[in-house]
């Protein structure tokens, strides 16, 4: 019996991979119906990841537009090695961070307010719903950024290093200033 | 492993791998697909594709350059000539020139949505400005300050349908 239920779960799983593989291969060919399919599929987890990274609403909606604009013109890269999925996050990461990089102004980017300031909004603890997602939005840009790629995405420090251009030591650094910011906020629920 | 790093670690098993934007944007990333493939296609055939572009910026020239025709006719118009236009004929020929090319940048946006409700109101609203000047060029035909005045209504219109027919994410 259990056999059975985890060939008919293999069968379902197999056959929604084939029809995104279908839906895949017709938006490369240029259909846009089909695009739109992907996007509906996957604009939850870029989005989610978008936000995480920007830390705000809307630029979080204009770095997602940002990426299914760019995506279409990268879809001939996709070839089908690896899972959709993780393919779409690995360029979701790049284009996010070079969006970012791009909006950060001349001061920011000159005097690296943004690398240690805690952001201002205040989170109401006293609420019940106080989501950690909530707290990772708090954190400066950098370990934020840290955080989210490792803590959530799961890129190794290397990957980080390479892709937010620092050192790899940095970027633990910044991870192990991330969790202890967010355990002392949780702590203190 | 201390307590709190444990529970920092159980809640981010929780955390949801899904959040969804609060508005579409589906319509925006389109519209930037389109604008990306028109950008790239002239591009490739800069002859037969830039002929937007260049038709646009051909406009603001030919208005451009109207204006500074009668401005220049008016100040220098030489005396043996018996009828020198009137700032107002001049007007009279740049509105009618203007309506031409706002007619057509009209037609070729067409099939892009605008970006505000309310921008056909603004439009009527330097109509009416163009209106008022023209009505005092019809007490001062030969003011060619209120010409140019008029001219620079007629190029806020043109950029204002331009800036609406943009899509958002490449007004950053």
């Amino acid at each position: 019996m259990v056999e059975l239920q985890n060939s008919v779960v293999d069968a379902q799983h197999t056959f929604a991979e084939k029809a995104e593989r279908d839906v895949i291969a017709a938006a490369q060919q240029g259909d846009k119906l089909a695009y739109k399919k992907l996007y509906d599929a996957h604009v939850g987890r870029v989005y989610a990841l978008c936000l995480r990274l920007t830390g705000e609403r809307t630029m979080a909606e204009d770095a997602t537009q940002e990426v299914f604009i760019q995506l279409w013109n990268k879809l001939s890269n996709f070839n089908g090695q690896s899972k959709f999925s993780t393919w779409l996050h690995s360029v979701t990461s790049n284009i996010t961070i070079s969006y970012i990089r791009k909006q950060k102004g001349w001061f920011q980017r000159t005097f690296n307010i943004e690398e240690s300031a805690v952001h201002d909004q205040q989170i109401d603890t006293s609420a019940d719903t106080v989501s950690l997602d909530d707290y990772v939005l708090r954190l400066p840009e950098r370990a934020r950024h840290v955080f989210v790629l490792h803590a959530i995405e799961g890129y190794r420090h290397e990957e980080i290093a390479d892709l937010l251009n620092m050192a790899v030591g940095s970027s633990k650094a910044q991870f192990h200033r991330a969790k202890q910011l967010l355990t002392e906020w949780m702590g203190n629920e | 492993m201390s307590n709190s790093e444990q529970k920092l670690r159980q809640t981010l098993t929780q955390l949801p791998r899904e959040k969804m934007p609060e508005r579409d944007l589906w319509q925006g990333i389109e519209l930037g697909i389109e604008r990306q493939e028109m950008k790239q296609n002239t591009e490739q055939k800069p002859v037969k594709t830039g002929v937007k572009p260049i038709s646009l910026a051909a406009s603001f020239a030919i208005v451009a350059i109207a204006g500074w025709l009668v401005t220049q006719q008016l100040t220098t118009a030489p005396i043996e000539n018996n009828a020198p236009l009137t700032a107002q004929q001049l007007a009279e020929a740049l509105s009618t020139q203007h309506q031409s090319q706002r007619d057509n940048l009209l037609v070729s946006l067409k099939d892009q949505p605008a970006l505000t409700e309310d921008w056909q109101q603004q439009l009527a609203e330097l109509d009416g400005a163009a209106n008022a000047i023209k009505a005092a060029l019809a007490q001062d035909p030969n003011n060619t300050a209120l010409l140019k005045m008029l001219q620079n209504v007629y190029q806020q219109q043109m950029s204002l349908i331009e800036r609406v027919h943009s899509p958002k994410w490449r007004q950053i």
